[in-house]
């Protein structure tokens, strides 16, 4: 029968047309109902609930209606494709076989459920989870592998006449193996980062103290976070290290990495004495130089020792300068890694432009600055990433030096976060902060991203 | 006048010694190519002329001035590398004029310049390009364009068309051998195919393990190669090599297995000795076969056991004095394999070297 089909469309010359657009009503039928379904139990029945029982049917059949349009489109398509549900020389049966035996177990746990409670106290939580969402899902779900396996099977009827495989077989046969794979990091990704954001700057909104809640006091929590002296403050210092930091890790880091290119000798142990620093974490970095800084046993008490009785140096007890002492921390952990990248980026360029550019008469720190320094764009993009996100998330570095002291000297917006969701007991007044701070990064990011990526096109 | 002299230099990394006690002059104008398997020196050698390297011993004279110790820019000399180096995030013309604006040179005179190199090699249109904009074969035209803007006498190319495809390679070739022509300046070419060696050379060194095993005409090279080594290095397919020995007399013969080669004509540089133990060189290209075999002082009857087709011409294997022995003949008259014909060649084309020394005798 396939066989005829074949002949038959390629004496038409062409495939039916039809096909593909009830397919891509059959897929938008199945992703609905499914979304929408998800969308209900996720708190979109909220707006219903005041219907009353009409609400509990919206609630319950809109899902149900989506679907049963999904069913109709299936019925087009195996109508269109005239081939019918061939399943003995289908190509997709395995895939057929498999969602219908899918939907009959979950056919079989919604309506048999109750019998298995007994069994499920042995088997343990997990199993009563599983059972219990069966219970509740486990028609729904049936309908939608039932549906899955129909299309399937109506695709994988249709044989080698397709000069490409359908759009559904495309989605759902396609490599399965490697979607199945991936769809634990793609809930996660949507739920934590996606799901986790959307969360926060919704509730930035609200009234949450202890725990989050859905009082809605517009942009109060805004307001009170700009007015307090302590935000200001955090601000200020995360612009003054961030800068600063920004600027001196790639010039130390590229002048050190320039420094150990020029075929030293012992160059594995200075990459090693650099690069030891980041082996450590911001905590032990951050006690390390309390004490290094400490005006009575750290460096001032040293050198008054030795006989400089007014020698002064305490950053971490000055309010105006104590940013920078976190900052020499800071970068005294950073700038090895940041060399060492940039060893790399040296290390890469070809020997022989150096040689061109001796021949040349081109002065070394010249070569440097208008060859090699652009050859190593990609570089300094990347170390440019880590340490703007290592500048935006500085938290613990300030924790273990000076606790945002003296007074609220050197307090930061990641701490201030932490602080007033954490031990404060102010969540939203957290997330609004959190959310300022993902708002500084996106003004910061977006434009870049638009030349970086915007460009290429026009170019 | 030489305008480049190699005086006893050596050069060690460590205790390996890369080239040893070496002497060159390079006349006025002259075209010498430096030739030699990978790890031979060559490279090095040019990286020493250029002040790239510093030479451990002996002195390096350009254009009659010692510049053994001067920096590569004050040497007079411009270089063309492999890889073409260019300065990747400049526009050509940038390339072009970036040494020469850390000269300090006027302006109005760059512009000249690189007007000029560009009108040479035919890159005007490419001149605000980038060199990621540009084919292999462009870029190693922009490259000898920056060595031609310096204005210098001297240009050093290391291995310059290595990087590019086998029919660019031909194209370029010629270009580099018509830029001789018209500049007349002094060109040290490194390379490791012989082709380039041979179609480009006034002259050519052939190295070896850091030392220079002849250094001669390409045409000299070829028909009368100081060396086993020299003889088996030029030449495509590679020489014949037979063993054996040699009985003396007003005109020795030589001996190899149940053949013998009358060797008139050939020229000895000292008469070897009865029983000098000797290897029998010919090109494969000096072979004759069938009718033309027969006007050849040499004849022999051979067995055809492999024939390998190339197109223009076709390479048999045979055995002569049992051992292996290849020869080149017309594709249209090409022998069978199993057949039996006569192949013949003159002793005085050949080249004989001594088995323990591998010295031309």
């Amino acid at each position: 029968m396939a066989d005829t089909v074949e002949t038959a469309v390629a004496a038409a010359g062409a495939r039916p047309v039809e096909r593909g657009r009830w397919e891509r009503w059959l897929i938008a039928g199945i992703a609905g109902g499914v979304l929408l379904r998800l969308a209900m139990l996720l708190g979109l029945s909220v707006w219903f609930e005041e219907l009353g029982t009409a609400g509990d049917w919206i609630v319950e059949g809109l899902p149900w209606l989506v679907l049963a349009f999904a069913g109709l489109s299936l019925i087009a398509v195996i109508a269109n494709s005239a081939s019918g549900f061939s399943l003995s020389g289908n190509r997709l049966r395995g895939h057929v076989v498999g969602w219908t035996i899918a939907a009959l177990l979950l056919l079989v746990f919604d309506l048999l459920g109750p019998q298995f409670k007994p069994a499920v106290s042995v088997l343990g939580k997990p199993a009563r989870i599983f059972i219990e969402f069966c219970g509740e899902h486990g028609l729904f779900l049936a309908a939608v592998c039932l549906l899955v396996a129909g299309a399937l099977a109506a695709s994988g009827s249709e044989k080698q006449l397709l000069s490409r495989p359908g759009i559904f077989e495309r989605v759902w046969a396609l490599n399965l193996t490697a979607k199945i794979a991936a769809v634990p990091m793609m809930l996660v990704a949507l739920g934590v980062f996606t799901g986790g954001t959307v969360w926060t700057v919704v509730y930035s909104f609200t009234d949450s103290r202890l725990l989050p809640r859905e009082k809605w006091v517009g942009l109060a929590q805004y307001d009170r976070l700009w007015g307090e002296d302590r935000w200001l403050i955090s601000i200020e210092n995360l612009l003054i290290y961030g800068v600063c930091s920004l600027v001196f890790s790639i010039v130390i880091g590229f002048l050190l990495a320039a420094m150990l290119d020029q075929k030293v000798r012992f160059e594995n142990t200075f990459r090693t004495i650099f690069l030891y620093p980041f082996a450590l974490s911001f905590i032990v970095t951050g006690l390390v130089w309390q004490w290094v800084l400490n005006p009575d046993f750290g460096i001032q008490g040293v050198v008054r020792s030795l006989g400089w009785e007014t020698f002064t140096f305490d950053p971490l007890y000055n309010q105006d300068i104590v940013i920078y002492g976190i900052l020499i921390a800071g970068l005294w952990q950073g700038t090895g890694l940041i060399m060492c990248l940039m060893l790399a980026g040296l290390r890469g360029i070809d020997e022989e432009i150096w040689k061109a550019a001796r021949i040349d008469g081109i002065p070394m720190w010249k070569t440097y600055l208008f060859i090699v320094v652009p050859m190593m764009r990609p570089v300094f993009i990347t170390t440019l990433v880590l340490i703007a996100s290592g500048i935006v998330r500085v938290y613990d570095l300030v924790v273990a030096q000076t606790s945002g002291g003296p007074g609220i000297a050197s307090e930061v917006p990641a701490k201030y976060v932490y602080d007033k969701m954490f031990l404060g007991q102010n969540l939203a007044q957290g997330f609004a902060a959190s959310t300022m701070m993902l708002l500084s990064v996106l003004i910061v990011l977006i434009p870049w991203a638009y030349l970086e990526f915007g460009g290429k096109k026009r170019g | 006048m030489a305008s480049v002299v190699v005086r006893d230099v050596s050069l060690n990394f460590g205790a390996v010694e890369v080239l040893k006690s070496l002497n060159i002059e390079v006349e006025q104008g002259e075209f010498l190519v430096l030739l030699g398997p990978s790890g031979c020196g060559k490279s090095t050698l040019l990286n020493c002329i250029a002040g790239l390297l510093d030479v451990t011993d002996g002195q390096i004279f350009i254009n009659g001035k010692n510049v053994t110790w001067e920096q590569p820019k004050d040497r007079g000399i411009g270089m063309v590398f492999q890889s073409y180096a260019l300065y990747p995030q400049m526009s050509v013309e940038g390339n072009l004029s970036f040494g020469l604006k850390n000269q300090r040179l006027p302006a109005d005179e760059i512009a000249e310049r690189v007007k000029r190199a560009s009108e040479i090699l035919q890159i005007e249109p490419l001149l605000k390009r980038r060199p990621s904009a540009l084919s292999g074969g462009q870029r190693q035209r922009v490259a000898i364009g920056r060595a031609l803007v310096r204005d210098v006498d001297v240009f050093l190319f290391d291995e310059p068309l290595s990087n590019l495809d086998a029919k660019l390679r031909n194209e370029l070739r010629v270009e580099i051998k018509r830029l001789h022509q018209k500049l007349a300046n002094t060109m040290v070419y490194v390379t490791h195919d012989q082709i380039e060696a041979m179609t480009l050379a006034d002259r050519i060194a052939v190295m070896r393990n850091g030392i220079i095993q002849q250094l001669d005409a390409p045409q000299a090279i070829y028909s009368r190669p100081v060396n086993r080594f020299v003889a088996g290095f030029i030449g495509s397919p590679g020489m014949n090599f037979l063993e054996g020995t040699i009985e003396g007399g007003a005109t020795p013969r030589f001996n190899a297995g149940d053949t013998t080669i009358d060797t008139k004509g050939y020229e000895f540089a000292d008469k070897p000795e009865t029983g000098t133990k000797a290897v029998f060189g010919v090109r494969p290209e000096h072979v004759m076969l069938g009718e033309a075999a027969r006007a050849m002082p040499y004849t022999s009857e051979v067995d055809i056991e492999i024939v390998e087709p190339m197109g223009s011409d076709t390479l048999a294997w045979t055995r002569l004095g049992g051992q292996n022995f290849t020869f080149r003949t017309d594709s249209e008259y090409a022998p069978k394999e199993g057949e039996k014909v006569l192949i013949g060649f003159d002793p005085a084309r050949a080249s004989l070297f001594d088995a323990h020394t591998d010295i031309r005798l």
